[in-house]
């Protein structure tokens, strides 16, 4: 993860030359005492050997790690085995290392922006899905639109995608969440499949197309921009919204602990270096607030369902308390259903329930605030898998779980559809 | 709150339950059974054993923790398990003390990324009791599991993984198994694998009543060069607890040569850390080295 650190500061910098590193190596040195510390110093130190110590001294027995030049590589050696000095080769080639992880991800671009031909079955970046999105509104522009409702604590935009076919303002409408928690990648990889299917199937399959008849959908793929920017050039494992938090070195808040249902209660955090820290106050999250002024200002969303990972459940409110909602009993029924359709496809099994004893308490989130201001049908999915991969899911999974949640999604909507109230 | 009714597939009481032997009453009356979860309202029927409100996700975890024991206990890479399905299961909550489960459940075999062969669509059968005293890690666990590999042929594949092990050119230069994507090269197959291992015996350790985990990633791998002939390496993994939802880094060294017994020393970072401090990512945790044996 360290190594992820520094090349993403490498790729991501705008050092307009790029330096390169062919041949350059990356040695662990193991110091054990201060004597070691002060001859490793001293080579550190010498001008002309030109060394980079990625990762620095702060205890005995813990390993430093220094990049070589190419061209240093035997004078250290030397100098290591005569001073006793114990070192491992942790990275033989950096050039090589940086130029197969670029290629992964470049290729795929590469291939998307000639072909125009985006590639479902793997992970993008945040430019890529984006830009897909755009494509999307451009192939359908009768269909859909892209929409800017704001944008993300370090400035970037947070974009839907409308899907509508009537005109006249505020048809009764169904919102799709998702990537809210970055590292949970299958989640905004499904958005964007979901989003091409929905214009691909319209006219086609006679219940997405009797659903959008009736309703206006609207997708956030990326709830949490900054945050998946983030996983793609830091941490992979990042949950969190990258706000700073005054008077702490730790950075974000918990975005589904930010909404304003219980805010501060059961299962959230007040220490913002907590994964499930809840922020200041509720929608101190630019993100958050975003999505919550956009839903109030339009006033007639009938369903609000948030897309995770992982777990393989499907629930409905409450995650703030085991009090029953007044709809529990419809709302676990049509999740029954839901799961079932989801099953038919690969026999994904997903378990249904209240969020609270489902999977845990959690005040704060965003279908319980949903339920909480009149959107009655409001579930969260935690998609593929049971803890195999977890968060890491491979691309292999995408389409596979895109396709099951479909056929939950339109489950609820076709259910949305037939009960509007 | 009214006992929720179990989805299907449910862990299906039997048609009768057994009635507690003698000694088993007694601890019954002892430890009060109440009905899951933790915060709810009072105890249902003390004298008997509740199953039908039993959470799923306590008999699932029990089961898990299960898993964790047995897989270490076996010490075999190439003959780990995952819960498959929970079909049956009971539970005894005392508020003070903990929570003692019994429960029964399928298993497959652990192959990520790898269709299933013929053959290996078979399910294990394991039935465990597992004990979480309040609070304390380390849950007290017997589990019996039926066969799901024939001996001769897990030795073999231990064997053929030792192998494979050895022939790995050092040093290793891994960045992260799985990759970003999910991705795990075939020949680091076997790195993996000795890694989930060693990590069942930490998760199994570090289990408690409420905290459960699950191996993310491996970040780091080294492999030291041995007088004998056993697989010596270090590296860290990142664990996720659910709860919590952190990700805990663990130091892991691990000793291994098929057929033995495995040897694990491990140090997870327990308190949380400033994830922007430079350099820095110990927190102020004393170390916890502890070894099996």
């Amino acid at each position: 993860m360290r190594w992820t650190l520094f090349i993403g500061a490498l790729i991501g910098s705008s050092i307009c030359d790029r330096e390169k590193f062919f041949g350059d190596q990356v040695f662990r040195i193991n110091v054990r005492n201060g004597d070691e510390i002060s001859k490793l110093s001293e080579l550190v130190n010498s001008n002309n050997l030109k060394l980079d110590v990625w990762k620095s001294l702060s205890t005995f027995n813990r390993p430093v790690d220094v990049l070589v030049p190419s061209v240093s590589l035997q004078a250290v050696k030397s100098f290591l085995r005569s001073q006793g000095l114990e070192y491992a080769v942790a990275i033989e080639d950096l050039q090589a290392l940086l130029d197969n992880e670029d290629e992964e991800m470049q290729q795929n671009e590469g291939q998307e922006r000639r072909s125009n031909n985006f590639n479902y079955g793997a992970y993008h970046s945040l430019k890529a899905i984006y830009h897909e999105m755009d494509n999307i509104a451009a192939d359908f522009p009768d269909l859909v639109r892209r929409v800017k409702i704001g944008h993300s604590f370090e400035n970037r935009p947070m974009y839907v995608l409308k899907f509508s076919t009537g005109e006249g303002a505020r048809r009764p409408a169904i919102w799709l969440n998702a990537g809210i928690h970055s590292r949970e990648w299958i989640s905004q990889a499904t958005a964007i499949w979901t989003a091409r299917k929905i214009v691909s199937d319209y006219q086609r399959d006679p219940a997405i197309t009797s659903i959008l008849e009736k309703m206006d959908i609207f997708l956030l793929p990326v709830a949490n921009p900054d945050g998946y920017v983030y996983t793609q050039t830091q941490n992979r494992l990042w949950r969190k919204t990258r706000s700073l938090n005054p008077g702490s070195s730790c950075v974000g808040a918990d975005p589904n602990r930010n909404w304003n249902a219980s805010f501060a209660g059961k299962g959230a955090s007040d220490n913002p270096c907590s994964e499930v820290y809840h922020g200041p106050h509720a929608n101190s999250e630019v993100e958050v607030k975003s999505v919550v002024d956009f839903i109030q200002k339009h006033g007639n969303f009938k369903c609000f369902i948030d897309l995770h990972s992982y777990s393989q459940l499907l629930m409905y409110p409450y995650g703030y308390s085991a009090k029953k909602a007044p709809d529990a009993k419809e709302l676990d029924k049509v999740a029954r259903r839901a799961a079932k359709a989801l099953a038919s496809v690969s026999g994904t099994e997903y378990q249904v329930g209240p969020t609270c004893t489902t999977v845990y308490p959690a005040s704060g989130s965003s279908i319980d605030w949903a339920y909480d201001n009149g959107i009655k049908f409001a579930f969260t999915f935690e998609l593929r898998d049971t803890g195999t991969y977890g968060f890491l899911l491979p691309a292999n999974q995408i389409i596979p779980t895109a396709e099951e949640t479909w056929l939950g999604l339109k489950t609820i909507m076709e259910h949305v559809r037939d009960n509007l109230y | 709150m009214q006992p929720r009714r179990q989805p299907p597939p449910a862990p299906r009481s039997g048609p009768g339950n057994p009635r507690p032997t003698a000694p088993l009453l007694a601890l019954l009356l002892l430890l009060a059974p109440v009905v899951a979860p933790a915060g709810s309202r009072g105890a249902e029927d003390p004298a008997q054993p509740q199953d039908a409100g039993v959470p799923r996700r306590l008999l699932q975890q029990a089961a898990r923790a299960a898993l964790h024991f047995f897989n270490f206990r076996a010490g075999s890479p190439s003959a780990l398990r995952v819960l498959a399905e929970v079909q049956e299961g009971r539970a005894w909550i005392n508020p003070k003390e903990g929570c003692k489960v019994d429960v029964v459940f399928s298993t497959e075999r652990y192959k990520p990324e790898s269709l299933l062969q013929e053959g290996e669509g078979r399910l294990g059968k394991c039935s465990a009791r597992v004990v979480f005293k309040n609070q304390k890690p380390r849950p007290a666990i017997n589990v019996t599991c039926t066969r799901l590999i024939e001996k001769k042929k897990r030795q073999q594949e231990d064997y053929l993984l030792y192998k494979q092990m050895k022939q790995l050119k050092n040093p290793l230069e891994i960045v992260s198994i799985p990759d970003n994507h999910g991705h795990i090269d075939p020949y680091l197959r076997p790195i993996w694998d000795l890694a989930f291992l060693g990590s069942s015996y930490v998760m199994w350790e570090m289990t408690t009543q409420v905290s459960h985990y699950y191996l993310a990633q491996l970040t780091s791998v080294r492999q030291w060069k041995t007088n004998d002939d056993t697989i010596d390496f270090d590296y860290t993994v990142l664990l996720h607890e659910l709860s919590t939802q952190e990700i805990i880094p663990c130091h892991i060294h691990l000793v291994w040569y098929p057929g033995k017994p495995l040897k694990v020393k491990y140090h997870c970072q327990e308190l949380q850390t400033p994830e922007e401090a430079s350099g820095t990512e110990e927190g102020s945790a004393v170390p916890t080295e502890l070894s099996n044996f």
